[in-house]
């Protein structure tokens, strides 16, 4: 981390010097070769991102239908619709239980491996590995933990629990649940290791006079260190919060397609669905409208309670 | 600071945790070279033989060879594309201090907050709209523009550290702004460019969705990693040939990280948060 925080000062030092060659507009600006960048930038990116809004406003049945102006037409089908409800639930569990673990554990491993325990390196390495697998891969992993005669069942049964063991992925109750285990198993080790990087630069000493003072780790852990990096948590939790809202729709994609019935199905996946198995457009992108929405609020209220406080 | 024996549930947790890392990665390479009874007889065996025979079905099954072929020709172009976009960028904002240039870097760091799913739809209107659809190439466009918001705040970082002296010596010896581009801040820039080439080559390597819905399930299209999850369709429950694609298309992945671990690593650590 210390080797890419390259210091702001480079342009302060920085000044005009007048040369017969290329006049003074030239050196100062070429602000113009940023130009291909933007637009680039708005063409893909905020193009659709706009577009999703009037998607939204509009009644299409699907692509090759003809499209109507529905203006809220579509809020008040979504509203009514239960599955869209199961969705909002299902997705505020999954924020909930994942976001608040992940953080907390990360946070915590994050504390030992910077206090280069024996083993450390070792740790370190392993735990960048989820970071490094790509979504289908991860998927594929949790698929043969989890099918009926999977890794966890096989495991189970051979210490004699079988009464435990269950279609993890195939049953309404344990079907979120395995999604958010899939959450966590991969955001935790890559999250630990964010934080234990920004926390090997905060100075020894800082621990070493609350260790003076008789505090204990559990105590400098929360009380010293935390404060000192309070708003870099609060930027990894904005990251994650974003990443499990609308991520979540690869993993349900891959591993339940939302079911059974629609007890796994999340708010990012059914935008996914309705657009392209179920194609209902506007709902789609109505939900999208919603979920975009959620996605800001949600920074805003990470970002103030995590604000700097001292 | 010392660790006493109060760290015993610490390290007791921790390690439980890596074991959880492990054991599926163990059980995913280790199946990959065995049948399925051997499999269900003992899941957590070492395979009593290295038989390639489920990488080769893998292999065949899911056109795996030429899936790879596709990866590798859009990560390439797109980095290829990222780069040209962003390093000109880059050094645009990072030498001017105007108020224009100060603003589009805003747009671009406020970049990391818009969720590229939430417009996956828009995005295949546009793909149809401009003909690409069912194509690599759209792919190949789109993707850098997914990438210009961490490639442009980091190259610009490191661009930053450049000193002035440096650009108005080669300006006394006469050079052009590309000049000055070329042979001052790129050189100088290599580290910067690399982080942002091993950020971007995970990423888009990596990249499932949009490749799914836009480049389609075409064999002689599709990306290893709409490729990989057929394989669970394609087999029923042949987990030995499952495993063995899984291993097949991390490889890239890991030799790339083995080799560059601990540039890996800071990349990561840097592309994660920069706000």
């Amino acid at each position: 981390m210390t080797t890419l925080t390259p210091t702001r000062g480079g342009t302060a030092s920085r000044r005009p010097v007048p040369s017969p060659s290329a006049p003074g507009r030239v050196r100062e600006g070429g602000t113009i070769l940023a130009v291909p960048a933007l637009v680039w930038y708005l063409v893909f990116m905020v193009g659709p991102l706009a577009a999703i809004f009037v998607v939204a406003a509009l009644h299409w049945p699907g692509m090759l239908q003809p499209v109507t102006f529905a203006g809220l037409g579509n809020v008040r089908t979504v509203l009514d619709d239960p599955v869209f409800w199961e969705a909002v639930r299902n997705t505020a569990v999954q924020l909930a239980v994942a976001l608040p673990v992940m953080i907390g554990c990360a946070y915590m491993l994050g504390y030992y491996v910077a206090q280069r325990p024996p083993g450390h390196r070792v740790v370190r390495y392993l735990l960048f590995v989820p970071g490094l697998i790509s979504t289908p891969a991860k998927a594929m992993v949790f698929y043969a933990a989890l099918s009926p005669d999977g890794l966890v069942n096989g495991a189970l049964t051979a210490v004699g629990l079988e009464s435990l063991t269950d279609a993890w992925l195939a049953s309404p109750s344990t079907a979120l649940g395995a999604l958010i285990a899939l959450d966590l198993w991969s955001g935790i080790g890559f999250t630990a290791v964010l934080f234990a990087a920004r926390l090997s630069s905060v100075p020894d000493e800082v621990g070493e006079a609350a260790q003076l003072d008789g505090a204990g780790h559990w105590r400098t852990m929360w009380r010293v260190h935390f404060p000192v990096i309070r708003d870099y948590v609060g930027v990894v939790t904005m990251l994650q919060f974003l990443w499990t809202l609308f991520g979540s729709a690869q993993h349900v994609l891959l591993l339940t397609q939302g079911g059974p019935g629609a007890s796994s199905t999340t708010l990012s996946f059914l935008v996914y669905q309705k657009a392209f198995i179920a194609a209902d457009l506007g709902y789609s992108q109505t939900v999208g409208v919603f979920l975009f929405l959620t996605g800001l609020v949600g920074l805003l209220l990470i970002r103030r309670s995590f604000r700097q406080n001292y | 600071m010392k660790l006493g024996k109060s760290w015993l549930p610490a390290h007791v947790l921790v390690w439980t945790y890596v074991v959880l890392l492990v054991v599926p990665l163990y059980y995913f390479l280790s199946s990959a070279f065995k049948t399925n009874e051997e499999i269900f007889a003992s899941p957590f065996a070492p395979p009593s033989s290295l038989d390639p025979g489920n990488f080769s079905t893998a292999f065949h099954r899911a056109d795996l060879g030429l899936a790879v072929v596709n990866s590798g020709l859009v990560t390439g172009f797109s980095l290829v594309l990222t780069l040209a976009l962003a390093i000109p960028a880059a050094f645009a904002l990072a030498r001017s201090t105007g108020r224009l240039a100060s603003a589009l870097e805003k747009v671009f760091s406020l970049g990391f907050l818009v969720p590229t799913f939430a417009a996956l739809f828009p995005t295949f209107l546009l793909a149809a709209a401009t003909g690409l659809f069912h194509t690599r190439t759209f792919m190949v466009l789109f993707l850098p523009a997914t990438a210009m918001p961490l490639s442009v705040v980091i190259l610009v970082q490191f661009m930053r550290t450049v000193p002035g002296e440096m650009e108005e010596a080669a300006r006394i010896d006469g050079a052009s702004t590309f000049a000055v581009l070329r042979h001052v801040y790129m050189p100088m820039c290599l580290p910067g460019i690399a982080t942002v080439l091993l950020l971007n080559f995970l990423t888009f390597w990596n990249e499932y969705l949009y490749s799914l819905v836009i480049i389609g399930p075409d064999p002689a299209q599709r990306t290893v990693q709409v490729a990989l999850p057929t394989l669970k369709a394609i087999t029923g429950t042949d987990y030995g040939v499952l495993t063995a694609g899984t291993v097949l298309t991390l490889v890239p992945v890991w030799v790339v990280y083995t080799v560059l671990q601990k540039r890996m690593q800071r990349a990561l650590i840097s592309g994660a948060v920069k706000m």
